[in-house]
């Protein structure tokens, strides 16, 4: 099929003001082990040609067919529904001509099916050991190739290999029930497992869910909080990332993921203290994230979405872009190959500044330090949001005392990033799956940032 | 792709295969903002291969079949040396029978999906502020051969969600669906409905917590009845993180509350004949009456269980198809008009667990939230989240609507049929 991409191209030009044609492949591994058992072991060729036109509106199409009579056939359909009434802008972008690809230390084709399930049930046997009762492990690892046509003369042809890994696990003891979910993932290649100190951080889980166990609440009441980086990520990605993305903001997702608080005149208002920055940014290497150029051709770039406090750019694509008259920043991403490209996040993280953890924590008389979260949403404008914690302890006297069970902050977007008075200097990131789009797109992200404190939250 | 010739090739040196051919032919449109964003085509064909051999299981995705003898050849050698799969005990070995279809989907098939949404919009625009949604129009192939059956059956039908901002910028939406030339009319009463919400929508308030009687709209009740039934698999109860898990028999809802898995009902578009692994389908009262009753079940979860396959393979994993609230006997505006304190929901999003073992979640309404005082819609509300649990949920319902709607919203919601829901005692919450 990667053969007709040229002259698909060709004849989607001949009846277009615009096309682009793409031309995708991945190839996927997965282990899914549940309590102990090997459940699933599979692997996925994904892959066809996606085809973009606009005229009087925007079409796309996926087709998977090798013969090129079928892939002219679907040209000429799609390019006849661009003949319809509807939207067409499209904001213009330089012509690129590039090949990047993202190196692997331990590579994904070398590793044996085999060893990836004995790498997988080390943890999940020390889990077991561990008492967790209840395990739900998952290892994947995916290449993507891709290379990037449009009528433009943009031809970027890309690799990008990752491994991703997800835990869900829950533990019971005296009828009493914790569960926790997490995922990780990484641009690469099986380094991963180094990366991620895969056994260390799931034996601390395992920890987490038999102290939380017996934990009991704190009385509801305004604390000061502290929130490791898994929470700063994700409220980050919520509260920051998704109200940011220019095409809620103009409403094309009204009747799915919904809008956003943020209006397009926003720019320069007030959301945070002014020690906020908040930071989209697909270049972070290694990322679950990560890419070089966006789906429709754009280089990644590094993007302040709240800069000091105020709200400062917006994420978008080159079709937002065009509808805002603005320059497209490169946050152009579709989940397979067969999707329509939409504005998306790729590493979304708080900026870290300058206050160690031990110095966070000092200064708070009575508090809660957050570590991670289970539960969590937000409303569909991104503004009413909600965490409960998974790992949380009481905070007394500046020191780190009790373990305390599913603390619950219902708060804002404004009062959350208000109440910020300082921001930690390290930095870490968990992986997610973020959804958005109709049909669903599941792209990978990394999510992240420094711990944080904040005043006066009110706590359930 | 020819099925046969697949077949014949992967089942040569295993002990069992089941081979799924699927073939899409779907047209979307996206709308916002009064406007067309996008036309959306897919003509695409995967197949999907399951492979057992000595108690060892692997399974590949492929979209043509150039890449077979490779993958082949990785899969059988994955098969000599990865572990036993436990879980899988054998593909359905007993000979199925197949219900034919019957709807009539000739005007389904000749919808175009842009005039269909032009028209809706040039209907709406001239009473709302704005509107935006999606068009499905949908045609899928499916095709299963296995060592012991084989079958195929081509589902059509189309979706339709719209949501529309009235003057005072607050929003409502519908939500419609149907496998059936003769609902076609749903269309125009979601267009209706839509109007008939953005009219109930005032400038809304911000909510207040505390514990309220709450008539759930079909499309709301859906989406909770879509997060639950998923947990009904038993593939999940296995895993320990279900609400089912050690519930089997036991009551946890009133007695006029039963929820199925329906996949029998050919007028929607999640109906099924056949599942994953050639197993004819059927309805399964998941809770009946307020008790657990089923677990969705391939043939291995079956026989593990001392059951029968209740057709919904996933071989490792089973699935609901469609959602069927069983409807009750009183009439929606009698349930609101009995409300002395109360709240009335359309829909809502985000839904998460806290707690998958009690069913501890929350989730977050919108698309009209209505405050009802003494039998009458009073305001709108925003800003409000419902923090409870299934259990209480379930327990609680008071009243069950005999009108129903046909509804699936995106990923929030499965293909579902549902009446309207009084629950009482909800607990809501709100930001501080």
């Amino acid at each position: 099929m990667e053969d007709l991409l040229d002259k698909a191209l060709e004849y989607a030009i001949r009846k277009n003001r615009f096309a682009e044609v793409r031309f995708f492949k991945s190839e996927k591994n997965s282990i899914l082990m549940k309590n102990g058992t090997l459940s699933g072991t599979g692997y996925s060729s994904d892959g066809g040609l996606a085809i973009r036109v606009i005229n009087s509106s925007i079409s796309f199409g996926a087709i998977n067919k090798n013969k090129w009579e079928d892939v002219k056939d679907e040209i000429d359909r799609i390019s006849a529904r661009a003949t319809q009434k509807g939207r067409n802008s499209f904001s213009r972008a330089k012509e690129i001509r590039d090949e990047w690809r993202v190196e692997q230390k331990k590579k994904i084709e070398d590793i044996s099916f085999e060893e990836k399930t004995e790498r997988l049930k080390e943890v999940d046997s020390m889990l077991s050991e561990e008492k967790m009762n209840m395990r739900l492990l998952s290892l994947s690892d995916n290449i993507e190739r891709e290379t990037l046509l449009n009528s433009e003369g943009t031809r970027i042809m890309s690799t990008l290999p990752k491994v991703g890994f997800t835990f869900f696990m829950a533990y019971m003891e005296g009828g009493n029930y914790e569960q926790g979910y997490f995922q990780l993932g990484y641009s690469g290649g099986y380094e991963a497992l180094d990366y991620w100190r895969l056994h260390e951080v799931m034996k601390h889980e395992s920890k987490v869910l038999k102290n939380a166990v017996k934990a009991t609440k704190l009385k509801e009441g305004n604390y000061d909080l502290v929130i490791g980086p898994e929470v700063s990520g994700i409220v980050a990605h919520e509260s920051a990332g998704h109200p940011s993305e220019s095409d809620r903001i103009i409403g094309r997702e009204m009747a799915q993921a919904g809008e956003s608080f943020i209006k397009e005149g926003d720019r320069g208002r007030r959301v945070g203290s002014d020690i906020v920055n908040l930071v989209d940014d697909p270049t972070v290497e290694h990322s679950y994230g990560h890419y070089r150029y966006d789906r429709d051709g754009v280089k990644a770039r590094k993007t302040y979405l709240y800069k000091e406090g105020l709200i400062n750019e917006f994420l978008s694509n080159r079709e937002s872009a065009g509808r805002l008259n603005m320059e497209s920043n490169g946050a152009s991403r579709s989940s397979e190959w067969d999707k329509e490209p939409l504005v998306r996040m790729s590493t979304t993280y708080i900026e870290p500044r300058d206050y160690s953890v031990e110095e966070l924590v000092e200064e708070v008389k009575e508090g809660i330090y957050m570590r991670s979260f289970t539960e969590w949403n937000i409303d569909d404008i991104r503004f009413n949001e909600k965490y409960v914690g998974r790992e949380a302890y009481h905070i007394v006297d500046g020191e780190i005392k009790e373990v305390i069970r599913r603390p619950v902050i219902e708060t804002t977007t404004t009062k959350f990033y208000s109440s910020m008075d300082a921001i930690g200097k390290d930095l870490d990131f968990v992986a997610g799956t973020c959804g958005k789009g109709d049909p669903m797109q599941g792209v990978d992200v990394w999510m992240g940032g420094p711990h944080v404190r904040l005043r006066n939250i009110f706590v359930r | 792709m020819d099925i046969d010739k697949i077949f014949s090739r992967v089942s040569m040196n295993v002990d069992q295969a089941a081979v799924k051919i699927v073939r899409t032919r779907v047209e979307q449109v996206r709308f916002s903002n009064n406007e067309i964003d996008i036309s959306n085509s897919w003509n695409t064909e995967g197949v999907s291969i399951f492979l057992a051999k000595d108690g060892k299981t692997f399974a590949f995705d492929l979209r043509n079949e150039e890449q077979l003898d490779r993958t082949l050849n990785f899969a059988e050698s994955a098969l000599r040396n990865i572990a036993k799969n436990n879980d899988f005990i054998s593909l359905n070995d007993r000979k199925q029978t197949y219900r034919k279809r019957k709807s009539n989907t000739v005007k389904l098939t000749e919808l175009n999906p842009e005039s269909t949404v032009n028209e809706f919009i040039d209907d709406v625009r001239p009473f709302v502020k704005r509107v935006g949604g999606v068009l499905y129009k949908k045609e899928i192939e499916n095709e299963v051969k296995t060592n012991f059956n084989e079958g195929r059956e081509n589902v059509k039908g189309i979706e339709l969600v719209a949501r529309a901002f009235n003057d005072y910028n607050f929003p409502a939406q519908v939500s419609f669906m149907t496998a059936s030339d003769s609902e076609l009319s749903g269309l125009e009463e979601s267009r209706s409905e839509l109007l008939d919400f953005t009219r109930k929508v005032g400038r809304s308030v911000e909510g207040k917590d505390g514990k309220y009687t709450v008539i759930f709209h079909p499309l709301c009740f859906a989406s909770i009845a879509s997060y639950t039934i998923p947990m009904a698999s038993a593939f999940q109860v296995d895993s320990g993180m279900s609400l089912f898990a050690g519930r089997m028999n036991q009551k946890i809802g009133v007695p006029e509350f039963t929820l199925y898995d329906d996949p029998t009902d050919e007028t929607s578009i999640g109906s099924r004949m056949l599942d994953d692994e050639g197993t004819s389908t059927r309805k399964t009262a998941v809770i009946e009456r307020g008790t657990v009753k089923n677990l969705l079940h391939n043939y291995s979860t079956a026989t593990k269980s001392g059951t029968e396959s209740t057709g919904n393979a996933g071989i490792i994993a089973p699935n609901p198809w469609q959602v069927l609230v069983e409807p009750g006997t009183e009439d929606v505006s009698d349930m609101i008009s009995s409300v002395k304190n109360g709240l009335y929901i359309v829909n809502t999003w985000y839904t998460r667990f806290q707690d998958y073992r009690e069913g501890v979640f929350s989730t977050i309404p919108r698309d009209g939230i209505f405050r009802i005082e003494n039998g009458e819609i009073k305001e709108s509300w925003s800003g409000i989240r419902i923090s409870d649990s299934l259990l209480n949920i379930f327990r609680n319902i008071q009243g069950i609507s005999r009108q129903t709607r046909k509804v699936k919203w995106w990923d929030e919601t499965l293909p579902t049929k549902s009446p309207f829901v009084e629950v009482s005692d909800v607990n809501i919450t709100k930001s501080k």
